[in-house]
């Protein structure tokens, strides 16, 4: 062996692998129409990425079934062909292949695709996951932490956060199931998530947070509209939290040895 | 001791048919002396070609600082001088002579090593200096230079690295006075990186200002560069030496006697050998005949330095202490031009952040924000989080595990060289 494996190609090929236990349950409840739901997705995806590769040489990557795969599980039900693709184009193009392609991304395509869909149309009835689903997703984020693919101390923090608030009866079941899946899908993806060991603490934590309080004061929000809300705001505040942690680094560094 | 509270790395699990036992001692036909890898050198030559020389005897000095010499590791006739366009040394090739086996070497006057002066200007002549690395940029220290801190590597995680304990049985009093000399070259600690759980030798007089760093089995937790960034930090104002154990207790015997043994034990492994072996050889020994009769048929390549440095190399370099054969790819046909888009790209790609990253870093420093900032080229961010300590060898492993090709190594270079030219300026 000359060279080693963890490739762009091989870490969205084990991140698939590790969602398989969540992709395997979800298409065993809903059938026929969720599997139409993904391939469409992931045929809008492709597209982009082919015309992606065409026009900026931008070589297209696995991480387009991942992108669909959590599109298809979390979008608003009843929006018809062409607003879904015009969202996912949407988040496919501006949240990702823009920035040039995944691995440079700053938020996760799936997360702007569905916050678009999310207030583009706010008529459209979201979808809800009963507990078989839900309780798929712990396999899948352990499975993805260990392989190193999710980051665990994002996920360690975000689980002790939601059940701190379970137990205080802050949060409802039906928020739960949606947040836990979307901490899987959306927010313990390994690009866009916090990079330092802090930094990925308080994103988790931040992440829980934000749901716990979109749950407690957001009146008529459906569980996943939190989940995506709550995606959003944590990935867009993790290179704040990765700067933080970075600053406190350093300045201990300096302490201790008078330079970095 | 101190313990560097390193857990992460990892030990990458290469092919290698088994060591074979026992040290055999080679010396080669033809021996070349060369400049550090990454140093480039103005020199003088002061022998011509077809000149007899005996082993320890100086053949060149630098242009700019001719107290530096570059000596000849075994006695013998010079073959050929190859300089590159303003002097620079490319190599000097010798042949050895079979008449006089290790009878003529070098003696130096060890009167003028009282003085810290007198020491450095022993050092310098005696070909001492060619051994010593330095951080920050690499390549050979200065004439004038006085370190910060001097780190001994006496334990060595490389895949393939011959033990550095191995080599030091028998010789910690001469490990220790080369230690003591050491000390005097810095105003600062001289650190030791050495296997945790071992019994560290006794040193008598300068005890305290010798720091112990115990180091785990993994790589790259023994790497010089992530020693020093846990440890010592180098900077622009305080560069930090590294030397390998057995060059210090080469330099304790040379403070005893005055000779400067010429001697290095090489591990030579790799999955294109029939047998591993451990060898004493020489510096600047012909890496072809230390493989011979020791490859299996087939094409293969030989790189000295060691499987993750990926150097190919004709002559062992002053600081290589490896020599590893692979079997040779065969070069592959062309992809369809589909294929190629659909796998290749003009720009590498982007580093997806994964466990195995941080533990190729051995968790020392924040990876991928790291590696973002030598991606882009932003030199402040790279020096705040320790760029100036490391080196190539110290990335490599993380390239290894990346499948980049080399790509951070160069990345690397290229920051480091733009920030020793600002700042020579």
């Amino acid at each position: 062996m000359t060279r080693g494996l963890w490739t762009r190609e091989t870490v969205a090929a084990l991140t698939l692998a590790a969602l398989m236990p969540l992709a395997v349950f979800w298409l065993w409840t809903n059938g026929l129409a969720g599997l139409v739901n993904l391939i469409f997705a992931v045929i809008i995806i492709g597209i982009w990425h082919l015309v992606f590769m065409l026009v900026r040489a931008q070589p297209p990557s696995l991480s387009a079934l991942i992108t669909g795969l959590a599109i298809a599980m979390l979008a608003p039900e009843e929006l018809g062909v062409f607003r879904l693709a015009l969202g996912i184009s949407f988040g496919v193009v501006m949240g990702e292949l823009v920035f040039g392609g995944w691995g440079r991304n700053v938020v996760n395509p799936a997360t702007v695709a569905l916050a678009f869909l999310g207030f583009g149309f706010p008529a459209a009835p979201w979808p809800g996951f009963d507990a078989p689903i839900a309780w798929a997703a712990i396999p899948a984020a352990a499975l993805g932490a260990t392989l190193g693919i999710m980051p665990l101390a994002l996920l360690l923090s975000a689980a002790a956060v939601a059940a701190g608030a379970l137990m205080l009866g802050f949060l409802p079941e039906p928020v739960l199931f949606a947040a836990g899946i979307g901490l899987v899908l959306l927010v313990a993806d390994p690009v866009t998530s916090a990079a330092t060991g802090l930094g990925r603490v308080l994103n988790g934590t931040l992440y829980a947070l934000f749901v716990v309080f979109f749950a407690a004061g957001w009146s008529g929000a459906a569980a996943v509209q939190i989940t995506v809300a709550s995606a959003l705001l944590a990935s867009l505040a993790a290179p704040l939290l990765d700067d933080i942690a970075i600053q406190l680094w350093v300045s201990r560094r300096r302490r201790r040895h008078g330079r970095t | 001791m101190r313990t560097l509270r390193l857990r992460a790395g990892l030990n990458p699990d290469f092919a290698s048919p088994p060591l074979a036992a026992g040290v055999s001692e080679v010396v080669t036909e033809e021996v070349a002396v060369l400049p550090p890898h990454g140093a480039k050198l103005h020199i003088t030559p002061l022998v011509t070609e077809g000149e007899r020389v005996h082993a320890g005897a100086p053949v060149a000095c630098l242009r700019h600082a001719p107290a530096v010499c570059l000596v000849a590791p075994i006695g013998g006739q010079v073959a050929r001088i190859d300089l590159a366009p303003g002097r620079i040394l490319n190599e000097i090739v010798l042949f050895r002579d079979t008449g006089s086996d290790g009878e003529d070497v070098e003696r130096h006057d060890l009167s003028i090593a009282q003085t810290t002066a007198g020491l450095r200007r022993l050092l310098q002549g005696a070909g001492v200096w060619p051994w010593i690395g330095r951080r920050p940029f690499g390549g050979m220290p200065g004439v004038d230079e006085v370190p910060a801190a001097i780190l001994v590597t006496a334990s060595d995680t490389r895949p393939f690295a011959p033990d550095p304990q191995l080599v030091l049985e028998g010789r910690h009093e001469a490990f220790a006075r080369g230690l003591e000399a050491l000390t005097r070259l810095t105003d600062g600690p001289v650190l030791v990186s050495w296997p945790d759980g071992l019994p560290t030798p006794r040193i008598m007089r300068v005890e305290d200002r010798i720091a112990w760093l115990a180091t785990g089995p993994r790589h790259p937790q023994a790497s010089p560069g992530i020693c020093l960034h846990g440890a010592f930090p180098a900077a622009l104002d305080a560069p930090v030496w590294d030397l390998h154990a057995e060059d210090v207790a080469h330099l304790g015997d040379f403070l005893k006697t005055g000779r400067l043994p010429m001697t290095r034990h090489v591990r030579i492994a790799g999955d294109a050998l029939t047998e591993a072996r451990l060898v004493r050889t020489t510096a600047g020994a012909d890496v072809r005949q230390l493989i011979q009769g020791a490859v299996a048929p087939g094409p293969h390549s030989v790189m000295a330095g060691g499987l993750l440095g990926r150097r190919r190399a004709r002559w062992l370099a002053p600081r290589d202490r490896q020599v590893t054969v692979i079997p040779r790819a065969e070069p592959r046909a062309r992809p369809h031009w589909l294929v190629g888009a659909l796998t290749a790209s003009a720009f590498p790609r982007p580093i997806i952040p994964t466990a195995a990253l941080t533990q190729a870093f051995a968790a020392a420093l924040p990876a991928v924000p790291f590696l973002r900032a030598l991606g882009a080229g932003d030199e402040e961010a790279a020096m705040r989080l320790g760029l100036l300590s490391l080196l190539e060898e110290d990335v490599a492993l993380v390239d290894y595990v990346l499948g980049a090709g080399g790509d951070l190594q160069r990345q690397l270079r290229a920051l480091l060289d733009r920030i020793e030219t600002e700042n020579a300026a």
